[in-house]
């Protein structure tokens, strides 16, 4: 049993002797030297108590330049490229990365860079398992073996990329340390790290940078400041000259120039403040470093945005107007604005109106030229207001207003004036009054003997109702208009009102359409008293939309004025003096009411975004852009309290269980833009992804363009989309 | 209300090109002599600051390599790329020798977009080309710019800030810059880094010309500094 053991073994060591001479000479052995005609570099190490756990260990790449020749630091200023280290090491030892030297600054005409010359060595820490044990030798003494794959830039005014691979084989046990006064003087060399991490604010074209807790050594000493984030600062800006700094006690402020092309937009900016050459001294330490969190709002680089497929259509005419337009491109706005227009039919905010002219049509059933004309008439309705809306919107923007659509809901007035509206018509409904007895005979007139001018009013109020929903394309279309000659935009909202118009258009020309409608008779009564809840639903959403705009206290204020206002209208209806004392009581009643508590209508309230839940968290740019730096994809709604169809994602789709688990796997942060009452950063971000109202979804990952979904979101699309992350 | 505002705007706007149409025609005859005298010229630029991404780029008049001269405002209407070159720069060969920079013109080209190849390095310089020899670099790469302009003096170059070759910036229609930075995502003088980098005038001129903002605007630029006469 132990003799064939053994005579196994034996056999197996013979075969490993046999195969011993190929796996010495596999791989080649690169040398720890490589030299070019600009620089030599050498793989050199530190290892004083050998390589073990918890043993200081440093590798590092040291450069020497001909003169005139540099190599770059971590940030390389202007142009060139920082030196990149690959390790390969045995199993158990992990490097580091490179403790950068503190730099030196390398002016070139009025470009400059952060870089090395004469020697530099790159030092990287090596750290030693706890369980590492140097794999027994072969043959000879135990060793390791340190590979190294590096590439540099070296430039004098030319630049050459140059690369090499090195290899360096330490003992296990003994001492390294042939290198000691290098490794000390780069580690020497290294900025000293400062208790307090500073401060950087952002202000225009300008970084407002503050050092504190520095010590003596440096204080009231002109400084060399070296960001390690590139592409940030003015690099070549001169200290004295382009920017100043100044000491108060330990602190150092400066005020630095931004780069005009700035790419980069760090919420932590590491910083490098060193003492001039003059002022170094042997043993202490010549440099300082902060991280320091930046504050205040980047400049804006433009925005960015993806558009999904469903919006790509319209948007494709969306080129700017200088360029020859083809001649469809317009045609595809109108048909986009169309199509816009017969999607809001069936958006729920429109079927209120809708409930208006389903009775309209049903008063006058048989009467196709009252069909036709009602028809038209609303369809006339219809554009005029889309015109209406469009030229407000046209000379507001000529007013250099930062507006989007649906507008006319973020103001608090408007929506208490209509809330007064449909509680009016919601009372008329019911049957509490008649028109007659409350307006002028000639207006009531128009009302009843001109049913005509009743579809045109009919056509105006839908078009107030249903723009705040914008449906698939509308958004597009009118991001469209912005940018387009008056004629055309106004041209697009005259479309997209036709749009909405159609299908009444179409069923008071096509009789079959209208045969549908049952005959006039004693359900009309019934089914006019039953459209008051619509209208009283209608009234209990806008109050719903107050309360968000101005808060509980403004909710409740027109509430108490409604009553008011259908007492009033009630007292109207009555008899003689009765009416008289009543009406007047009642009058005086509602405008001390309104004195004393109307203003709370107006008054704004306090953002209540806690109310949408703990995962729901505020928008704004910089938080995107916060967390985007670590790396976490976002998903922003931008909706509003007066968007139904924001609502209706909101309480379906996006409370998808299924769905939010989706989310969390993919760590996406959720975001809400809340567009109820006026914000110009969030008008300015919806105009930035092309739309000009809510509902807008983006979903968005770290350095990549956002992804714009429909409007009226879909599962399936949204985790599609998330797939894609 | 906003026909009246807008036929306001347009009476403006012609004062406005009548304007700088006669100043234009003035500054020609000048232009036209300095150039001869090869060198480039700016025109009506502040002399100090590169424009940022969404400000007006600055307009101006070079020769090209084969002594046609051009001026950026001619281009009205169009996309212009601007892409600092110069043929000594490993950088440049890096995407000239792969074939990514040619097929990046051809491309963008194609679309009807005018490309402009600036060459900002001094005569001082030791790989400095004259217009002839770059103009047969050029075509021996397969290159295919709309022009490759001369700017010795680096006026073009220090006004658009250009910091290393390839710098690229793209201008739109309108005249407003939309794009500065790299040519692509990874800084490194591999050409085998070119098939995993995010090419940013594809991208940007795919946005610009499907009616998107251009998502990366400000990129790093990367590549041999510029050798600017001083």
């Amino acid at each position: 049993m132990l003799r064939t053991l053994l005579s196994r073994l034996s056999v197996a060591a013979l075969a490993l002797a046999a195969v011993l001479p190929a796996v010495a000479q596999l791989p080649p052995k690169a040398s720890p030297v490589v030299t070019t005609p600009h620089v030599r570099a050498e793989l050199i190490a530190h290892a004083p108590d050998g390589v073990a756990p918890g043993a200081p260990v440093w590798v590092g790449l040291q450069i020497t330049h001909q003169p005139e020749w540099h190599t770059y630091w971590k940030n390389a200023g202007d142009s060139g490229l920082p030196t990149e280290l690959t390790w390969t090491l045995p199993a158990g030892l992990a490097a580091g990365d490179i403790a950068w030297p503190v730099p030196k600054k390398i002016p070139i005409g009025n470009l400059a860079n952060y870089g090395y010359e004469h020697t530099v060595l790159l030092p990287v820490p090596v750290t030693v398992a706890p369980d590492f044990k140097p794999a027994p030798a072969l043959v000879g003494a135990g060793g390791i073996d340190i590979r190294l794959k590096a590439s540099w830039l070296v430039c004098r005014k030319e630049c050459i990329p140059e690369d090499g691979e090195f290899a360096l084989t330490l003992p296990a046990q003994g001492s390294t340390a042939l290198h000691k006064a290098d490794f000390d003087a780069a580690l020497a060399a290294q900025p000293a790290p400062l208790a307090q991490p500073g401060t950087i604010a952002v202000a225009d074209q300008v970084l407002n940078v503050r050092v504190d807790g520095l010590p003596p050594a440096a204080r009231g000493k002109t400084l060399e400041f070296f960001p390690e984030t590139a592409e940030v600062i003015r690099t070549a800006a001169v200290s004295g000259k382009d920017w100043t700094q100044a000491w108060q006690g330990d602190s150092w402020t400066a005020t630095i120039p931004l780069a005009e092309q700035r790419s980069a937009s760090p919420t932590t900016m590491p910083v490098v403040l060193a003492l001039a050459e003059a002022d170094r001294r042997d043993g202490a330490p010549i440099a300082w470093r902060a991280e320091a969190p930046v504050s205040g709002t980047w400049p804006a680089t433009a925005a960015a945005a993806q558009v999904s497929p469903a919006l790509q259509a319209a948007l494709e005419a969306n080129t700017a107007v200088s360029l020859p337009q083809p001649a469809g491109s317009f045609a595809m706005a109108l048909l986009g604005a169309l199509l816009g227009g017969l999607l809001l039919n069936l958006m729920p905010c429109v079927f209120p109106v809708l409930a208006i002219k389903v009775l309209g049509f049903a008063n006058h059933a048989s009467d196709r030229r009252g069909h036709r004309s009602a028809g038209l008439a609303y369809t006339a309705g219809v554009m005029v207001t889309f015109l209406a809306l469009g030229a407000a919107m046209l000379a507001l923007r000529a007013a250099g207003e930062q507006l989007g659509w649906g507008f006319q809901l973020q103001s608090p007035v408007v929506v208490a004036v209509l809330a007064a509206l449909f509680t009016l018509i919601g009372l008329n409904l019911a049957g509490m009054f008649e028109f007659g007895f409350l307006v002028p005979r000639s207006l009531c007139a128009a009302q009843v003997k001109h049913p005509v001018a009743n579809d045109f009013l009919s056509g105006v109020l839908a078009v107030v109702i249903a723009s705040p929903c914008t449906a698939p394309f509308m958004g597009a279309s009118l991001g469209f208009a912005i940018g387009l000659p008056a004629a055309q935009a106004l041209m697009l909202f005259a479309v997209l009102g036709f749009g909405l118009a159609l299908p009444y258009l179409v069923a008071g020309f096509v009789p079959a359409v209208a045969h549908l409608l049952p005959r006039p008779g004693a359900w009309m009564d019934t089914l006019r008293r039953v459209l008051a809840f619509p209208m009283f639903a209608t009234v209990a959403w806008l109050v719903w939309v107050l309360g968000q705009q101005s808060g509980i206290d403004g909710a409740g204020a027109l509430l108490g004025l409604l009553v008011c206002l259908a007492a009033v209208v009630w007292s109207f209806t009555l008899r003689g003096r009765t009416r008289i004392v009543l009406a007047s009581a009642l009058l005086a009643g509602t405008a001390a009411l309104a004195l004393a508590i109307g203003g709370n209508i107006v008054r704004p309230a306090e953002p209540a975004v806690a109310a949408s839940g703990a995962r729901w968290q505020s928008w704004s740019a910089a938080r995107v852009a916060e967390l985007h730096a670590a790396g976490r994809p976002v998903f922003v709604d931008f909706t509003a309290a007066w968007c139904v169809t924001c609502q209706y994602n909101k309480k379906a789709t996006l409370s998808d269980a299924d769905l939010l688990a989706d989310f969390d796997a993919r760590q996406v942060a959720l975001l809400r833009a809340d567009w109820t009452r006026q914000d110009p950063a969030i008008t300015a971000a919806i105009n930035a992804l092309g739309r000009s109202g809510v509902p807008v979804y983006v979903l968005q990952a770290p350095g990549k363009a956002p992804v714009v979904l429909t409007e009226i979101l879909s599962k399936s699309d949204l985790k599609a989309a998330l797939a894609q992350l | 209300m906003p026909s009246l505002s807008s036929s306001a705007s347009r009476s403006a706007r012609a004062a406005r090109d009548a304007g700088a149409a006669l100043s234009r025609a003035s500054r020609r005859a000048v232009m036209a002599a300095a150039v001869a005298l090869g060198s480039t010229l700016l025109i009506g630029a502040p002399a100090h600051a590169a424009p940022a991404v969404g400000q007006k780029a600055p307009d101006f008049v070079a020769m090209d390599t084969r002594g046609k001269q051009h001026q950026l405002s001619d281009f009205a209407g169009k996309y212009v790329v601007l892409e600092w070159t110069n043929p000594g720069c490993p950088f440049v060969r890096k995407h000239y020798g792969s074939g990514n920079m040619p097929a990046t013109q051809k491309a963008a080209t194609a679309k009807g977009v005018v490309w402009l190849a600036i060459n900002s390095t001094e005569r001082a310089a030791s790989d400095y080309l004259q217009p002839a020899a770059l103009d047969s670099w050029m075509k021996t790469q397969s290159a295919a710019p709309t022009a490759v302009l001369m700017d010795e003096d680096g006026t073009i170059g220090q006004a658009y800030g250009a910091r290393t070759t390839p710098h690229i910036f793209i201008i739109d229609p309108k005249g407003t810059l939309v794009y500065a930075g790299g040519i692509d995502s990874i800084p490194s003088a591999r050409p085998d880094d070119i098939k995993t980098a995010t090419n940013y005038v594809n991208q940007a001129l795919g946005e610009a010309f499907g009616g998107r903002p251009v998502s990366a605007a400000a990129t790093r630029p990367y590549g041999c500094s510029i050798k600017y006469k001083s």
